[in-house]
């Protein structure tokens, strides 16, 4: 395979290109879906293939090779293609090498697994414990090899594999809870405890309500926690910021949390995102992109940080800068302490759908989904069902006024983007509505 | 195109390896992605994407496997993996397929100016040239995002029933997000066209004056625009929100897979049960179909990815919940047919239950005859904040252009109304719906694990709603 990555770039060169990069995968990954407590499909994929970003005076072309017999033709076309394309006065390179990179081991237990139905069946039993009726969920193996090349002089080799899990259990359609287990250690993976979380939740949920209009002190469980981290970090990078697409745009060095707020990407750190460089072959490292409230940094690449005028953060994705780990820093408040301090509101475990009115303004909504409950006096008192946060990003997080010590690992589809670490969290005075009458 | 004989082998190979059905979908897309941002082309795309993707049927269980290796040798070990993995599900009750008839056919949509005759330069040309024109307005746009898209997707579909379908479609799109300012308030949008055929989709499409139309309806809402007026009222909605309301809140919660649960992790369930077949959801003028053999419309196709004959299906029929889509696998469940709404992304992932071109079916009202007849209310033509809960029961659209409606007249444009109604409100509240359908509102539709973002047409005619709450 470093074959193959030397032959792109050296083909690249040879083709006149001042600039390239390719990283070939091979991808062996593993996955079981399940509904109804059962297994409905398995999949498995065996794939070799190459992500190439080449420049030929100042004109980019990104690509995915997937017939690696037909490397030269490819490269001939991409690079005809290139010469026809027109300059981005932008671009300002890509990273030099060579880099030193940490060593990291995988868990070759993960790799060799070969049947992950008694993983799916521990979840599933977990959750049938706890009441629920009707689970359905995913259940992935992770095995991924990369062999990184540069025309900069860069030679990467990275092996990632984990395992994930997400399971949803449901006592009735609108009862339900959500559950999430990560592991790059098949010793640490836990999906019964997924199971137990999601069925505990989906049990308590029984019988909801609709509930009120209004605005609420609200409880956000990691699950949802994470999929507002993931606004904030999915929306740091430069590209999105110059494209419109975030409300953090001409907010560096401003107040866009609550000083209790620190959120970094830290793609070395222990996690199923962990990985040794970014598309460029940059060694990835932390950085504070909130910390105590402030915006700190967006995510650049080598030409954004020239365009801002500031150095590469090492999270280069093909095309545009992309979080790679997401870290919200733990408080110092228990779990009892979070929901002991929710007088009068709302426990929201899951959402989806979140989407803008405006990204400049931070204006949106999303739709809090699986558990909802009505918290008096740091105590459920009754489910809630059919509600709306609507809310402003930025507002909300300046409300968030306490953070649990403790933090869970979650990524789930769509909107945890990237594997993030969540604590409880509450915010005062979240904007709730409802269908109208 | 890949040797059929290496599909066909693939096909055969799996019933000796102990399927009791198989199937092999070859695929080759051809993509390329050109990327406008503020006047600057920030990357091209280009990318070939190819392998081949085996599903079986194996002691009741379902198995999928895909490479994009061409060698016999790694067809055969997917095919292996596919068996043991179908074998190894160890369900209660087996998956089983509803009955189909073999077929074998050619089928491809048709170009006037076929994608791969256009030069890069042209295509680049293309969204420049939208961009310098709107440079031109002179409006204060600070951000402005383009993508132009070009896709080829030949395919060659197998199965162990007799089936052999070989197609070509080629798609074309173009996605603009604009942000403009004006005296400290800002306005976004986001707008996705989509055609099914050749270049000619620019002309069509006529992408050029709708960019423009936008931008120019975004500087008189700024400019003029008012806060939006609360409480009931009447309501005209325009092709794009018809568009998204037949999608969101008909097409997804008729999704049999979503509702016999096999979603439920992730697009969620539905409102709607098998006994919901018959119960009344809207009023006798709504009847929301979805047509995959709409003509140059996004999502056409004429066979499924399960080798089903395309049609189209009425899930909602004069107010009544009357069909849903159908994949072989729901059918059997329900003890029907497939309606042919199986689909997949790539060769790289199964097919499942999903839309294509979904939208109202028109009737025989002039836009203008639905304002006279509105005393006070809202017409919003096109949105931007949007969402629906997982059952698909409480759904919200943001308006993005909104125009008051006053003794018959469109008046003032007001800005962010806030249409947050329940389905049934919804379209128990449309009293009237137009004859001006528009199918070129093309959006991607997410479902499934690995995530599917797939093509699919949003488009609808004008409808009015009598006395709904707005804010």
């Amino acid at each position: 395979m470093e074959d193959y990555a030397e032959r792109i770039v050296d083909r690249a060169v040879d083709l006149g290109c001042q600039d390239a990069v390719a990283d070939v995968s091979v991808n062996r990954s593993y996955q079981i879906r399940f509904a109804q407590n059962q297994i409905v499909i398995s999949n498995q994929w065996r794939e070799t293939s190459a992500s190439v970003f080449l420049v030929y005076d100042k004109r980019v072309v990104a690509s995915d090779i997937k017939d690696l017999t037909k490397l030269d033709a490819a490269m001939e076309g991409l690079v005809k293609v290139a010469k026809a394309s027109q300059e981005n006065p932008e671009y300002a390179g890509i990273a030099k090498g060579p880099f030193k990179y940490d060593r990291l081991s995988f868990d070759k237990r993960i790799v060799d697994l070969a049947d992950g139905s008694d993983h799916v069946q521990a979840a599933v039993n977990g959750a049938l414990e706890e009441g629920a009726r009707e689970c359905a969920g995913s259940f992935w193996k992770y095995d991924e090899e990369h062999y990184l090349r540069t025309s900069n002089g860069v030679k990467g080799y990275d092996h990632r594999a984990s395992l994930y899990l997400s399971i949803r259990a449901l006592v009735s359609l609108e009862s339900s809870g959500h559950g999430i287990a990560c592991a790059t250690r098949l010793s640490k993976f836990d999906p019964a405890k997924a199971g137990h979380k999601a069925g505990k939740i989906a049990a308590l949920a029984k019988n909801p309500v609709s509930g009120e209009a209004g605005r609420y002190d609200v409880v956000f469980d990691p699950l949802i926690l994470g999929s507002l981290i993931d606004q904030i970090g999915g929306r740091a990078d430069a590209w999105s910021v110059m494209a419109g697409l975030s409300p953090l745009a001409k907010r560096l060095g401003k107040r866009v949390a609550s000083e209790a707020v620190t959120i970094t990407d830290d793609g070395s750190a222990e996690s199923i995102g962990r990985r040794r460089f970014d598309a460029e072959g940059v060694p990835v490292r932390r950085k504070a992109i909130v910390q105590k409230g402030i915006l700190k940094t967006y995510l650049h690449n080598t030409s954004t940080a020239k365009k801002f005028k500031t150095r590469t953060t090492g999270n280069a994705g093909l095309i545009a800068p992309e979080p790679h780990v997401l870290f919200c820093k733990p408080g110092d408040w228990t779990r009892d302490e979070i929901f002991e301090e929710c007088k009068d509101g709302l426990w929201l475990t899951n959402t989806w759908y979140t989407r803008y009115q405006s990204y400049v303004t931070g204006d949106f909504s999303t739709i809090p989904r699986d558990g909802i409950f009505r918290i008096k006096k740091g105590e459920v008192v009754g489910a809630w069902k059919d509600i709306r946060l609507t809310d402003n990003l930025i507002g909300l997080w300046r409300n968030v006024v306490g953070l649990s010590k403790n933090v869970d690992q979650v990524q789930w589809w769509g909107e945890v983007s990237v594997p993030t670490f969540a604590p409880y969290a509450l915010a005062r005075k979240v904007g709730i509505t409802r269908s109208a009458e | 195109m890949a040797d059929p004989d290496l599909v066909d082998f693939a096909v055969d190979y799996a019933r000796q390896k102990g399927a009791t059905y198989a199937e092999a979908r070859y695929e080759h897309q051809v993509n390329e992605q050109f990327i406008l941002k503020n006047s600057v082309l920030d990357a091209l795309y280009f990318g070939e994407d190819t392998g081949i993707g085996v599903r079986v049927l194996a002691n009741g269980g379902l198995g999928f496997a895909a490479t994009n290796s061409m060698a016999k040798a790694d067809v055969k070990v997917i095919v292996e993996d596919a068996v043991r993995l179908a074998k190894a599900a160890r369900r209660k009750d087996p998956i089983i397929f509803a009955p189909e008839e073999a077929v074998v056919t050619n089928w491809s949509i048709p170009q006037a100016k076929a994608l791969s005759d256009v030069p890069v330069e042209d295509k680049i040309e293309e969204i420049t040239h939208i961009d310098r024109e709107l440079v031109d307005l002179k409006f204060k746009m600070p951000a402005r995002y383009f993508q132009q898209g070009n896709k080829q997707i030949e395919k060659y579909f197998a199965n162990s029933e007799g089936s052999r379908i070989k197609s070509f479609s080629p798609r074309v799109r173009l996605f603009y997000f604009l942000t403009m300012a004006h005296n400290g308030n800002v306005e976004q949008t986001s707008q996705n066209y989509g055609w099914s055929g050749g270049w000619e989709a620019i002309r069509e499409v006529d992408m050029l004056r709708r960019t423009v139309e936008e931008a120019k309806s975004m500087q008189n809402s700024l400019k003029h625009g008012k806060k939006s007026p609360e409480g009931k009222m009447d309501l005209v909605v325009g092709p794009q929100v018809s568009g998204i309301a037949a999608h969101e809140s008909c097409g997804h919660p008729t999704e049999a897979d979503r509702v016999l649960g096999r979603e439920a992790a992730q697009a969620g369930k539905s409102f709607i049960t098998p006994a919901s077949i018959g119960q009344r959801v809207g009023s006798p003028v709504v009847t929301v179909c979805d047509d995959p053999t709409v003509e140059h419309a996004i999502a056409f196709y004429a066979y499924d990815d399960e080798g089903v004959k395309a049609r189209r299906r009425y899930m909602y029929k004069e107010g009544i919940i009357n069909e849903f889509l159908q994949n072989r696998e729901t059918a059997a469940i329900l003890g029907t047919r497939s309606n042919g709404a199986a689909r997949a992304t790539t060769y790289s992932v199964e097919a499942i239950v999903r839309m294509a071109n979904t939208f109202v079916e028109p009737r025989d009202w002039g836009v203008d005859e639905m304002i006279e007849g509105v005393k006070f209310g809202v017409y919003m033509k096109s949105f931007m904040e949007w969402n629906i809960d997982d059952k698909r029961y409480n759904g919200k659209y943001v308006g993005r252009e909104a125009y008051l409606i006053e003794d018959g007249k469109v008046t003032s444009p007001v800005r962010k109304t806030v249409i947050e109604l329940t389905t049934p409100t919804f379209w128990g509240a449309v009293d009237a719906v137009g004859k001006d359908l528009e199918i070129h509102h093309a959006g991607f539709c997410g479902k499934s694990d690995p995530g599917q973002a797939l093509d699919a047409a949003l488009g609808g005619p004008t409808m009015r709603l009598r006395n709904v709450y707005l804010r």
